[in-house]
Parts: C-alpha cells; structure tokens; sequence
C-alpha cells in the first residue's frame, strides 16, 4: 500500500530526514516513535503534501502510484488522510460547511453524487455522537476556541467520515485524558479493516495499548533506528529513548 | 497644458448646464414650485464648485474622470416590468433608472405612523417644509463634495419619508434600484430624505442592480434620527462592471438614538461612498460596516466620516476588502472626537486581502482626539490568505480554488456576522456566494 525508499528530506536547507525505508501492507498497523524533534512530524507532512518540506532523493508510492508527485487534495482524493499534530484553527468556516465541503470534494473526485443535505447532516450527527463530539459543535467555526482534545477529537471525526485507505494519526493522543483516548482509539479500531492501513505517530507507549500496533519503529534523528513488533514499545517504555538513541550511533 | 485642463473641466460641467436647459424646458411650466427653487440653486451651487481631483486629500486615491467622461442622459418616464427581487418581504419601493414606479410599489400599503410622499410635495405641505429645506435646501449650500449639488439639480423621484413619534415599523421599507443604460448612458439621482421621530424605529434595505449598459448612480442619503430611535440601513450594491456609483450618506443623530449602516460593495466600475455620521448629543451609537470584493478592475472607495462632539457616544467601524485581479480597494475613515466628548469609545478596524500582484488597496485611518478620557482604537491590515489554513482544507480533498473560496467567504464572515437580521444575513450571504462563483 505504503512503500517509503531511501527518503531524505530538508527543511531550509536543514537535513530532517535521512534515509527512511517503510513499507505498509494493507491491514498493517505501523507505530512510529521517536524523541521530539526526530522527524515524526515532518515524514508524517511528507505524505500529506507540504510544500515547505523537500524531498532531496527517494521515492514514495502509495496503492503503486508516485505520492510525492500529486497534489495535496488529489492524495486526499486517493484516501490518504493526516491527523495533524497541531489542526489549524480557522475563523468564519463552520465545522459542519468545512466536513460537507470535504466529504463532497472526495466523493465528487470518485465519480459519486453529492450527500443530499439530510443524508449529509445525518451521517454528521451519527459520527459526532460516535465520538461523543456535541453536534453545537458542528456550528462552530473550524477548531476556533477549541480546546486540544476537542481538536484531536475533530481530527478523528474527519477521519471516520473520509474514511481513508491510510490514516496517518500524527500524536493524536497527546492532549487527551484517558476517556478521550478511549474514545479516539475506538474510532481508530472501528476503522481497521483488512485493505485500511495506519501509520500512528505517537510518543508515548499509553496510546499502542488501545491501538494494537503490527510493527513499531523507533525514530532517531531522521532514521529508523530499530523496528520490531509492539513488545519494543513496551521495552522504549520501560528503558527510555536514550537506549535506542545510542543504537543509533553504533 | 493647464488650459486644455481647464477647458476639460469647463466642458464637464457645461455638458450637466446644457443637460439642465434641457430639464427644465421638459417641465413646461412646473418650474415655479419649491422644487424647482432647490434644483436651481443646487445648479448655482455646482457652477461655484469644482469636482474633485485627486489633488483634494480625500480624493487622492480615486479620480471621478471616468465617471464625468460619458455624455450622461437622464432617464425618461418609462414605467418597466424588470424589476429586480427585493431581499425579502416588507414595503417595497420599485425604482427603474430612478424613476419610482407606482404600479408596483408598495405605496397603498404603508403603515400607520408612516408619511411617504415625494420631496416635491413634502415642500408644499406646511408641516414638513421646514424639514425638507433643513436637510436637502440647508444641505446643498453646505454640499461636501460636487455630487450633491448634482444630485439636487437631477434628482428625479425624491422621496421624503418622515415616521411619527414611537413608532417601530415591523416591516422593512425596501428601495430596489434597477438600472439599465443599455439604450443611452443613463445618470440617476437617487434622493432620500428620513426623519424618524423620537422613540421611533425603521429598516432600509436599498439594492442596486445593474443590467445591461453604463449608468451613473448619484446617491443622496440625508437622514435625522430623533432622540432614543433607531434607523438600520443597508445598502447592497450590484450595479454591472461598466457603472459608477457615488454615495453620499449624512445621518444626522439625536440623544440616545442608533444609526447602523450596512454596506455590501459587490459590483460597479467605480464606487465611492462617503458615509457620515453627527453625533449632536450624548449617549448616541453609530455602527458602520462595511464588506466590498473587487474583482478585474473594479474600483471600490469607502470614506467615513463619525464626528463625536458630546459625551458618552460610542462608534463601531468594521470594514473588510477582498480584492484581486487589477481591482483598486481604498478606505479611509476619519474620526473627530471633540473636546467635549469625553468617555467616548471609538473603534475602527479595516482587514483587506490583496490576492494579485496587480491589486491594490490603499487604507488610511484618520482619528483625531481631542478629549482625554476617551476609548479609541483603530487597526488596518493588508494581508493575503493564510497558505497553512489553504493546506488543511487540501489535505481534506477541497480542490485549491474552492478551499481558497472557502477562506474568502470566511474572511467577510465577520462583517455578515454583524447583521443580526436573519434573512438580510442570508440574503447577504447568497449574495457574496454567487460572486464568488460567478468570478471562479
Ligand atoms: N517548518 C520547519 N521549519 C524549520 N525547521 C523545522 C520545521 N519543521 C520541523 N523542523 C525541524 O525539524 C526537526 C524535526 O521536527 P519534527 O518533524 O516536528 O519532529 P517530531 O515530530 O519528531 O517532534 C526539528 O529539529 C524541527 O525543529
Ligand atoms: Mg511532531
């Protein structure tokens, strides 16, 4: 589904990524870990189209096609989907014209007719209570004035109705008390299916309890320093990142 | 060089001399009313006047050359059935190139309360002479720029419109403009004139639509608030890209009374609004807003202009400009709080975005205070759309143009927000959108 080669990437003229190799089969659970500031973010904004990070060498496919070479909406369209770490705060778009407009744009570049309005508004109502999100929230402007949890929260609602072939959650859980990260997890888990594949960011090991992960890979200074499967998690938990950090070096 | 200048300028206004030689024979004989006394002295006024350039310090973004260029005609009584939708229910006043039509309007159902007549016969009615002559006479003399002697002299349909003591219109009095110069460039005179009595409370909602054609609107707005009233007054301006519109705009305002003006700004060639407000007492409120979208070459012009001269009064300005393509936006709002006007609040606030490289906004707050204890704050911005906000909707599927839409209509948002009507906030909305979309 995935398949990441040899990918370096620079953020002003600064080297970030170096080197990454990843492959993701349809159904896989990735985590990747990392200290702050190893580059979780910036691989996580290189699938999603930032513009301000550049791929210097290296190739990403999704689904076979070249990612790197389409346009941030068209890889939406494609069904790759990013929880931002930080969602943007947006004042004067409503929630629920911004969900209508997304859900519109990607079913309309899949050759399928718009929601009627009372669809719409039903399927928007259905998920918001799945995620135990107040519908007033749907009125109001775009994570303006929301608190961390209620935006994270507002990411996973777009994800259950984008449903995504990959979700790629970027710290989701960071923010979250332990209820909101059941909740979030919960939608996370609804969504897992044989073709869905996800990639969760995650600093802390807390969250892969709820989100059973395939594999987990351990980011070091813009290299995966160590993959294995969730039982290294456990171990990074339990020894600290500067026992991979020092893998690092040999 | 001066000289051919000098004959320009000459020759502009000896063409409205020559255009009113023509009105007047087409009166035969009515020319002995009170009317007629104004249209004459306004004439007089205009020849001892210049219009602006752009070497006046409140002209000096916006040349009215273009608009004095065209062999401007008046318009001919002919009565039309293409008239525009009003924004919503109420009593509604159907104007065609500024000749109000009769058939159509409202006029048999005015409220209780309510005098609406033509300024014509309001000067010869012994009740109301006097404030006729107060608001359009007295105002001509004093006229703050050339196109209100213009207006005074080509006025076609004047209407005077005076609301009795305590009364709140539930319904909205709506002035639909339709405008079409598709045979001959056509001028308008639009005139009002409004006294609402004390404790009494109106809506104006005028909309110009333009058709096909070029047409100069020349509008003179001259309203008195009495104490503790309240006058909502919107304007949506849609005249078609070959059409100038100049707005001059006075609300006179007593104790304790609200004015509120609301201006949507969508169409026209060259726009100019002049909006002022005298606050004459304490405890006194005016709000102006205001939301323009300049598109191709559209140029649009928004001056205000709020005197404080007593105590306790409050003034909110939120004006904000979308403009792109080769469109010119200009503002400049101008505030005098007077040594007197002490425990005044003032805010001003203009946010533009300029979205080409060859679109151009000019902003200028002008707030002079002389009273100490006062509240005043203004702010301008000039900025583009924020590219991060651009990414998040992508990243959701929303095509570039639509998301960049999307953050335009957000941007305005906030000047809709202020009409707390629902269905002039829709309508307003709709408005604003099918711009959008026509643009796209
Ligand atoms: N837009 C940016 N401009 C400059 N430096 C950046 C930018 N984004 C990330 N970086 C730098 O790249 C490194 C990796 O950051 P990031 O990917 O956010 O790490 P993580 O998500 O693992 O905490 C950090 O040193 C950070 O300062
Ligand atoms: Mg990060």
């Amino acid at each position: 589904m995935l398949e990441i080669k040899d990918l370096y990437v620079s953020v002003e003229d600064q080297e970030i990524l170096r080197g990454i190799n990843l492959q993701v089969n349809p159904g896989e659970v990735h985590a990747i870990m990392g200290p702050n500031g190893s580059g979780k973010s910036t691989l996580a904004s290189v699938l999603a189209g930032r513009e301000e990070y550049e791929v210097t060498s290296g190739s990403v496919t999704f689904k076979g096609d070249d990612l790197l070479d389409m346009d941030v909406d068209e890889r939406a369209h494609a069904g790759v989907f990013l929880a931002f770490q930080y969602p943007v705060e947006i004042p004067g778009v409503s929630t629920a014209t911004f969900l209508k407009s997304s859900i519109n744009a990607i079913r309309k570049a899949r050759g399928q007719e718009e929601l009627k309005p009372v669809d719409m508004l039903k399927l928007l109502r259905q998920k918001a209570a799945e995620l135990e999100i107040d519908p007033k929230f749907l009125q109001r402007s775009l994570n303006e004035g929301f608190s961390g949890g209620e935006k994270k929260r507002n990411e996973m609602l777009q994800m259950s109705l984008l449903e995504p072939t990959l979700g790629i959650l970027d710290e989701t859980d960071s923010g979250l008390d332990i209820d909101a990260l059941k909740v979030v997890s919960d939608a996370v888990n609804k969504l897992r299916s044989p073709d869905r594949s996800f990639v969760v960011v995650t600093h802390y090991q807390r969250l892969l309890d709820y989100i059973v992960p395939d594999f987990v890979h351990v980011l070091s200074k813009g290299q995966i320093v160590r993959s294995g499967d969730k039982s290294l998690a456990l171990e990074l938990e339990a020894r600290g990142y500067d026992w991979v950090r020092e893998g690092a070096v040999q | 060089m001066a000289e051919t200048l000098q004959t320009n300028k000459t020759d502009r206004k000896s063409r409205f001399y020559t255009l009113f030689s023509s009105l007047e024979q087409s009166l035969n004989g009515q020319t002995s009313r009170a009317d007629h006394a104004i249209r004459r002295k306004s004439m007089e006024k205009l020849a001892q006047m210049e219009f602006p350039t752009r070497r006046d310090e409140d002209w000096k973004y916006t040349s009215v050359v273009p608009v004095l260029k065209p062999d401007w005609s008046l318009p001919s009584a002919s009565a039309n059935d293409t008239h525009s939708a009003a924004a919503g229910e109420g009593i509604k006043l159907y104007f065609f190139n500024g000749m109000l039509d009769q058939e159509v309007s409202d006029l048999d159902k005015l409220p209780e309360g309510l005098l609406l007549c033509s300024i014509a016969d309001a000067l010869e009615m012994d009740t109301e002479r006097a404030r006729v002559e107060k608001l359009l006479d007295k105002e001509v003399e004093l006229a703050e720029n050339a196109f209100v002697p213009l207006n005074g002299a080509f006025a076609s349909n004047g209407l005077y419109l005076r609301l009795k003591k305590g009364v709140r219109l539930s319904s909205d009095i709506h002035f639909v403009y339709t405008n079409d110069g598709s045979a001959q460039a056509t001028m308008i005179n639009p005139q009002t004139i409004i006294v609402l009595e004390s404790s009494s409370e109106m809506r104006i909602v005028e909309s110009f639509n333009g058709q096909s054609g070029q047409t100069f609107t020349n509008i003179l707005n001259r309203f008195e608030v009495g104490a503790n009233a309240r006058l909502e007054h919107y304007k949506f301006q849609l005249e078609n890209k070959e059409s100038f519109q100049i707005n001059n705009t006075k609300a006179w305002l007593n104790r304790d009374s609200v004015y509120s003006n609301y201006n949507l700004d969508l169409g026209g060639a060259l726009v100019r609004n002049n909006v002022i407000s005298v606050l004459l007492d304490s405890n006194i409120t005016a709000n102006l807003y205001g939301a323009f979208l300049g598109v191709d070459r559209q140029h649009l012009d928004t001056q205000t202009f709020i005197d404080h001269a007593f105590p306790h009064c409050q003034s909110n300005e939120l004006y904000k400009g979308i403009l792109t393509d080769r469109a010119k936006g200009v503002f400049n709002g101008k505030v005098i709080v007077r040594p007197d006007a002490q425990k005044t609040n003032a805010f001003q606030q203009n946010s533009n975005l300029v979205l080409s490289p060859t679109a151009v906004m000019d902003t200028k707050p002008q707030l002079e205070i002389f009273a100490d204890d006062v509240r005043c704050s203004h702010g301008a911005t000039i900025g583009q759309l924020d590219e991060t906000s651009v990414f998040y909707l992508k990243s959701r599927g929303i095509p570039d143009a639509q998301a960049r839409r999307l953050l335009q209509l957000a941007f305005l948002q906030e000047v809709l927000d202020t009409i707390e009507v629902e269905y002039l906030h829709d309508y307003a909305s709709g408005l604003l959108k099918a711009k959008f979309e026509e643009t796209k």
